[in-house]
């Protein structure tokens, strides 16, 4: 946490956690820590279980092994949990036949707290004037904000989104960046989930990767990317095709960029130089550039086994 | 706790589905009023005659009975299966993590709104019957004196019928598979099983849903509402009715608990 960020937030600690659906490891010994008064990133490609971890932390999905917890303690342990913790999931999860007042007032109740705080929220989330209007005829942006504003419903000190700007139009992405931004400077703690890594950039302090269920990367944005900056690297190539079947036969990741443009991610130019020059490849350009957020994903995601380059080691 | 059942009301009371139980019970609490007096005898070129027999009185008193007989079980399966129909289980669940404390909020919610129902007939019964009754040439007393033998009955039979749906849809999760099954399988299939088991193996089949409820209603279940074989059936005395009845909401909710309000809600 920053000097002087006011201390409201609680970590939450992801131990050993583990889930199996039958044959398939969704979530595979998991352990990163979220620390308060920062946003942090959640990043991984879909699929790579990212949901079911926030689940597993929330109660909703049971852990085959390890544990998730808040401030030290399982959520299902907390003493008033919407006020510890608030949660935004999907976008889905509402009557179509109740209004947005009487779904906040019911998760209201739920929590113990006062009918009154409805129309806080929803005045938090920009939605005082669609109150009393049937949650059925909202829009998917719509959805999003009540469903944040059923989160803060009890006011916690931990923020848990779950790709928050699904369905939001850029006007909401960026209140929604600022938002988060405003909550962590609080000091609560904010953990987002997301697989749009550009709106992610620009948001968060921290980043947590994940791919086929396990760690790739964790750090702060800076130590990620910094990471492997000096690593990427980009060549123009009348052989572009023969450039990529070598770097695939040399077990570099790469993406191919245009018609005769290669970036090779995780390689220094005294690695690939050499390769190339012994292949007889010619070369128009060999660049060397600065990773960015999507560049570390890219590489820590691909499945070639980057894992070992990783902000984690 | 407390919390839980206050969000749960709050819950049902914004479900169109259970306004509509409500509403409901309105229309057969009258019909089975003009069928009690229509039944009670009279003299000839008279259609309705005031009640005169004490099965008759309790009958006209209880005749929100029928009603509840269907409604009640329907609340008790929207409380839960709407939750699965419409994805809420997930904002229940972060809201009260508990499990059990959820369910036993749906119980509780579930056994006020079916009171609610079986008070909404007490009060049409009132407003429909006892005039009407009077004016025909009954007087108030006949209705107002045996309130201690029906009410109770009528109540806890309320109670029973939505711990019953809510334990089938816990069970089933499916909101049409459940009312199917609650309502369908006693109205229809208990008959055919009853009819069956006293054909076939010359067996008293009253330990079913149905029979079970009537046992514990009493007089108020055996007449216009109740009729359909029950007749023939020696009922279980009503507390076992009511302890069969007990045991037909609790296995299938506890069943249910385990076999799938549990499991992991991806």
């Amino acid at each position: 946490m920053t000097a002087g960020t006011p201390t409201r937030g609680l970590p939450i600690e992801f131990s050993g956690l583990s889930k199996h659906f039958g044959p398939v490891r969704a979530v595979d010994n998991l352990s990163f820590t979220v620390e308060p008064g920062r946003v942090t990133g959640f990043l991984g490609p879909n699929g790579s279980g990212k949901t079911t971890t926030l689940r597993m932390l929330l109660g909703l999905v049971h852990p085959s092994a390890g544990t998730a917890t808040v401030g030290g303690r399982n959520y299902w342990d907390l003493e008033n949990p919407s006020s510890t913790v608030g949660a935004v999931l999907e976008a889905t999860s509402f009557h179509p036949a109740r209004r947005a007042r009487t779904h906040l007032r019911m998760a209201a109740r739920a929590g113990g707290h006062d009918d009154a705080r409805a129309d806080e929220v929803l005045e938090l989330v920009g939605l005082t004037g669609d109150a009393k209007r049937k949650v059925g005829g909202f829009s998917m942006g719509m959805r999003q904000r009540l469903e944040l504003a059923t989160a803060l419903i009890g006011d916690p000190d931990v923020l848990i989104l779950d790709e928050p700007s699904n369905g939001l139009d850029p006007q909401g992405i960026a209140w929604l960046r600022d938002f988060m931004r405003y909550l962590a400077g609080e000091g609560r703690t904010v953990l987002v989930s997301s697989h749009l890594l550009s709106e992610m950039a620009q948001t968060i302090d921290d980043a947590v990767i994940v791919s086929f269920g396990q760690l790739k990367a964790q750090g702060t944005l800076e130590q990620i990317t910094s990471n492997l900056t000096g690593l990427v690297m980009r060549a123009r190539t009348p052989e572009a095709d023969r450039l990529c079947a070598v770097l695939t036969e040399a077990h570099i990741a790469f993406r191919r960029l245009t018609h005769d443009e290669v970036a090779m991610d995780a390689v220094t130019p005294e690695q690939v130089g050499p390769l190339l020059a012994s292949k007889q490849i010619v070369l128009y350009e060999l660049t060397h550039e600065g990773a960015d957020l999507e560049s570390v994903f890219l590489s820590l995601t691909a499945g070639l086994g980057f894992g070992d380059v990783a902000a984690h080691e | 706790m407390i919390n839980a059942i206050r969000a749960e009301l709050i819950k049902m009371r914004s479900m169109p589905g259970v306004w509509v139980t409500f509403g409901l019970a309105l229309p057969l609490t009258v019909l089975v009023i003009l069928g009690v007096l229509a039944g009670a005898g009279g003299f000839p070129g008279h259609t309705f005659y005031f009640v005169q027999t004490l099965r008759q009185r309790r009958e006209l008193l209880g005749a929100g009975y029928f009603g509840i007989e269907i409604l009640a079980p329907i609340v008790g399966v929207l409380c839960v299966t709407g939750e699965y129909r419409h994805k809420t289980i997930t904002t229940t669940l972060v809201l009260t993590p508990v499990r059990t404390r959820v369910l036993a909020a749906k119980v509780s919610a579930t056994a006020l709104w079916s009171i609610f129902i079986a008070l909404l007939t007490l009060v049409v019964v009132a407003a429909v019957a006892l005039p009407w009754n009077a004016a025909l040439g009954g007087v108030t007393s006949q209705l107002t004196d045996q309130v201690g033998a029906v009410v109770p009955g009528l109540l806890v039979s309320a109670i029973l019928l939505g711990l019953f749906g809510l334990g089938f849809g816990t069970l089933v999760k499916n909101q049409v598979a459940a009312i199917l099954l609650t309502i369908g399988g006693t109205l229809i299939l208990e008959s055919l099983l009853v009819a069956l088991a006293r054909a076939i193996f010359h067996y008293n089949l009253n330990w079913l849903p149905n029979a079970a409820g009537a046992a514990l209603a009493g007089d108020i279940a055996r007449g216009f509402g109740g009729g359909g074989g029950r007749e023939a059936l020696r009922l279980l005395t009503w507390w076992q009715g009511g302890l069969v009845m007990l045991l037909w909401g609790l296995v299938p909710l506890t069943i249910g608990y385990f076999t799938t309000f549990r499991r992991d809600v991806t």
